[in-house]
């Protein structure tokens, strides 16, 4: 029994140990390391780990949002848009009513996917257009703000590494684990793993579907606060929206989820984070252009589904 | 019956847009009644027990339970009335563990291991039902419906592909189940076993009951004569006719292995044979045919073919040679979202120059020939999903009917699939041997070899346990060698 949670986690220990590998190069590097490097490392991270654990919930239940990207743009132009100049107390208000918006986004997606049968890819990369247009028509320049102080108890302060650890770990506490012991959890992993099975052992489905993609809008939502927490402003542009959704479902796919559903958990799609933010980081000390990260990500990500492929079958087959 | 009926079903209806899946399906199950349900392929059972099962929903007609109005919105709904089914296809959860599974459909751990327990069978509750061999996952599935202990259990075509053991235990389940005065609806091709466990059978044909009897010994015509109504095939009737084998071996197989699977397999085929394979559920035989069909690679052993030495390394390397691969899966075997006539002309393509033209008029003479000697179904043609299983397999046979072959691999060519078909298939493979090509045919019904084959090796636990010649190819001695026992 023991074995078999081992077994279990042996995709997110190799994820761990991959990071740990490219983050003591990284850290080598560097003059100093302190509170300092933790928590620029933990800003840099963030947003996309909330993205790739939105993901990973959607794809896990046998969907993919390709509209998670500008869901987080949305809601962070909103954010910086309306909390500029707010006060504390109001900033909270609107972070909680965002919060919500950002649900309600994510379950008018599953609506639409359940109740059209159109395949989730084709519904979700039309919404990301319109989703972003919305950003566009709120914010249509950078720019905006957020009250310094609820910006710095998300991203902290100089050296404060704690407040943005914590809300990276918190969604996975006080969500994620929740979640997956819980009956919509089951229904999660049994739709994307068998979806006719999984309505004859009487899962709703269509509601899973819904409440899934709500939970992937509330991390995107999470994932739009604070981005406008760390850049204390709102950019409508679709590139950043779109290099975010490719990142979370490379996140995802690296953190061992599989594409093709009932596979994963966030814990890994979390850690994968870090080897997103550490590859181009290195390349840009090594004075390499940034832009050829794209690449390494690229191949990583096919290196990592192909080994995860056949690691499936070999299991499979004995 | 006075008794009041358990569950009566009345002028149920449903068809699926010009396709009547159903008709007027009339009939009644007692309290403590094992009633079989019973017909062709695509006669509709299916339907019915989807509708029953709150799976789908019928388009007309009326469902009493007690004596009350019912109408089934989802299959949770259905087992919290009362009604519990197990299909063909376990619905079991593959990526989660078999205790998740538990937990989805509200079932109890400590009734379910008991059930388990009461097969003799042991399970490991956090095991993932992908790792769990399909038979054993069948009797899980069973004991979850079991634990519920539903008024109706629904057991649809359970005892298709288990081994010997594991479907007799089904039939003294049903039994139990019965003595406790709850009812059973028991689908099964295999007429044998309605006759032992079943009081009454209902007959469905094109989407109509036409017949509801007492199942008692020897009700086997009645049945067969009810499903096929006026096509007079009886597959209880032997096809055998007279030999005409050449001396010469097409195929030879020596001291074959494959890891701990298979271990010193050695036996010929003749052209124009149709030798037998007979074995329990898991004795090295999918594995014997993948290698024989060039999908995976012995570890030892040698293949000839015409005498000659081969090595296949894929399957086309096996098609080059003429040998072609009729798999157990239906669904590996099929590209469901096409039409029949793509289907069967899909290993004509093999031939073609890269960038060659498709004769299309040729293939539709070939493809139009195939289905009228298959007399297969044509009625939802444009898309091979939406035929019946036995359809199904038809097309999966009739591929190679239009490509040509030297040796036809079929594995388990007749599971769950009716009478009638099983006639027609048999008169196909004997066909087969009368043009002078072989056929090396494994069946889990063992009565099918006595029906089609020239002679039957028998395997058990990787090894030929027999060597048998037709005239002892009787269902004793072929099962005391399944069963490893040594006969003289």
């Amino acid at each position: 029994m023991n074995l078999i949670k081992i077994k279990r986690q042996s995709w997110n220990i190799g994820i761990v140990i991959i990071a740990l590998g490219l983050g003591t190069w990284q850290i080598n590097r560097l003059p100093v390391f302190g509170s300092y490097e933790v928590r620029t490392i933990l800003l840099g991270i963030l947003p996309i780990a909330l993205l790739s654990m939105g993901q990973a919930i959607i794809i896990i239940g046998g969907g993919i949002n390709l509209a998670i990207g500008a869901e987080a743009v949305l809601i962070n132009c909103l954010a910086a848009r309306f909390m500029a100049n707010k006060s504390f107390g109001v900033a909270i208000v609107l972070t909680l009513a965002l919060l919500f918006v950002s649900v309600c986004v994510g379950a008018l997606t599953g609506l639409i996917i359940s109740r059209s049968k159109i395949a989730d890819i084709i519904v979700t990369l039309a919404t990301s257009f319109i989703l972003i247009g919305f950003a566009m028509y709120i914010q249509p320049s950078p720019g905006g703000g957020m009250n310094l102080t609820l910006a710095h108890l998300i991203s902290g302060k100089g050296s404060a590494f704690l407040p943005p650890l914590i809300v990276l770990i918190l969604p996975l506490l006080i969500i994620w684990i929740p979640l997956y012991r819980s009956r919509m959890g089951i229904a999660m992993f049994a739709i994307g793993s068998n979806k006719d099975a999984a309505f004859l052992s009487g899962v709703n489905v269509d509601l899973t579907r819904i409440k899934l993609y709500a939970t992937g809008g509330l991390f995107a939502g999470i994932s739009g606060i604070v981005l406008t927490a760390i850049t204390l402003s709102g950019s409508p542009f679709a590139s950043i929206s779109n290099t975010a959704t490719l990142n979370s479902v490379a996140g995802a796919v690296l953190g061992g989820v599989a594409l093709s559903g009932g596979v994963g958990g966030l814990t890994g799609p979390a850690l994968a984070a870090l080897i997103l933010y550490f590859i181009p980081t290195i390349l840009l000390n090594y004075g390499i252009d940034p832009a050829y990260s794209q690449i390494i990500t690229g191949a990583l990500t096919i290196v990592v589904v192909l080994a995860g492929g056949l690691i499936r079958n070999r299991g499979k087959k004995k | 019956m006075s008794q009041q009926a358990l569950l009566k079903i009345s002028n149920l209806a449903k068809s699926y847009g010009s396709v009547v899946a159903l008709r007027n399906a009339n009939f009644s199950i007692s309290p403590g009644e094992i009633h079989a349900l019973l017909g062709a392929n695509g006669a509709g059972k299916s339907t019915l027990v989807k509708i029953l099962t709150g799976v789908i929903s019928g388009d007309q007609g009326l469902i009493e339970l007690n004596g009350r109005e019912v109408a089934f919105s989802s299959p949770d709904n259905a087992r919290k009335n009362g009604i519990a089914p197990v299909f063909q296809d376990p619905a079991l959860i593959p990526d989660i563990s078999i205790q998740r599974n538990l937990y989805l459909t509200d079932t109890d751990k400590d009734r379910f291991l008991f059930e388990i327990s009461a097969m003799g069978l042991s399970v490991d509750l956090n095991q993932l039902a992908s790792d769990i061999e399909l038979p054993i996952l069948r009797m899980i599935d069973l004991a979850r419906a079991l634990a519920h202990d539903p008024e109706l259990l629904i057991l649809d075509e359970i005892t298709a592909a288990l081994p010997i053991d594991m479907a007799e235990k089904v039939i003294s389940i049903m039994g139990a189940h019965k003595a406790r005065g709850k009812s059973v609806i028991f689908i099964s091709h295999r007429l044998a076993e309605i006759e032992e466990i079943c009081d009454r059978a209902t007959v469905l044909r094109d989407g109509t009951n036409v017949d509801t009897f007492d199942a008692t010994q020897g009700s086997e015509a009645r049945i067969v004569a009810a499903m096929l109504g006026d096509k007079n095939v009886l597959a209880t009737h032997s096809t055998k006719q007279k030999n005409k084998i050449a001396t010469d071996d097409f195929m030879r197989v020596e001291s074959l292995s494959g890891g701990k699977q298979l271990k010193d397999v050695s036996f010929t085929i003749k052209r124009g044979e149709v030798l037998g394979v007979a074995a329990l559920e898991g004795q090295g035989q999918d594995l014997l045919f993948e290698i024989l069909a060039g999908a995976s690679k012995p570890t030892g052993g040698k293949l000839f073919v015409n005498g000659e030495e081969v090595t296949f390394h894929h399957p086309s390397d096996a098609i080059s040679y003429g040998i072609s691969y009729v798999p157990g899966d239906r669904k590996t075997a099929l590209m469901p979202q096409r039409s029949i006539r793509e289907n069967l002309a899909l290993t004509r393509y093999r031939g073609m120059r890269r960038w060659g033209k498709i004769n299309f008029g040729e293939e539709e003479l070939k493809v139009d020939g195939a289905v009228q000697s298959l007399e297969i179904d044509t009625r939802a043609k444009s898309q091979v999903k939406r035929l019946s299983g036995g359809n199904q397999q038809k097309v999966t046979i009739g591929r190679w009917v239009t490509t040509g072959f030297d040796l036809l691999l079929c594995f388990d060519p007749t599971r769950g699939i009716d009478v009638g078909t099983k006639a027609q298939i048999y008169d196909l493979i004997r066909t087969f041997s009368d043009q002078g090509k072989s056929v090396l045919l494994f069946t889990s019904e063992l009565r099918e070899i006595q029906l089609s084959c020239d002679r039957a090796i028998v395997l058990y636990e990787g090894k030929v346990q027999a060597n048998l010649p037709f005239e002892k190819c009787d269902e004793v001695s072929l099962l005391s060698a399944a069963h490893g026992i040594v006969s003289k």
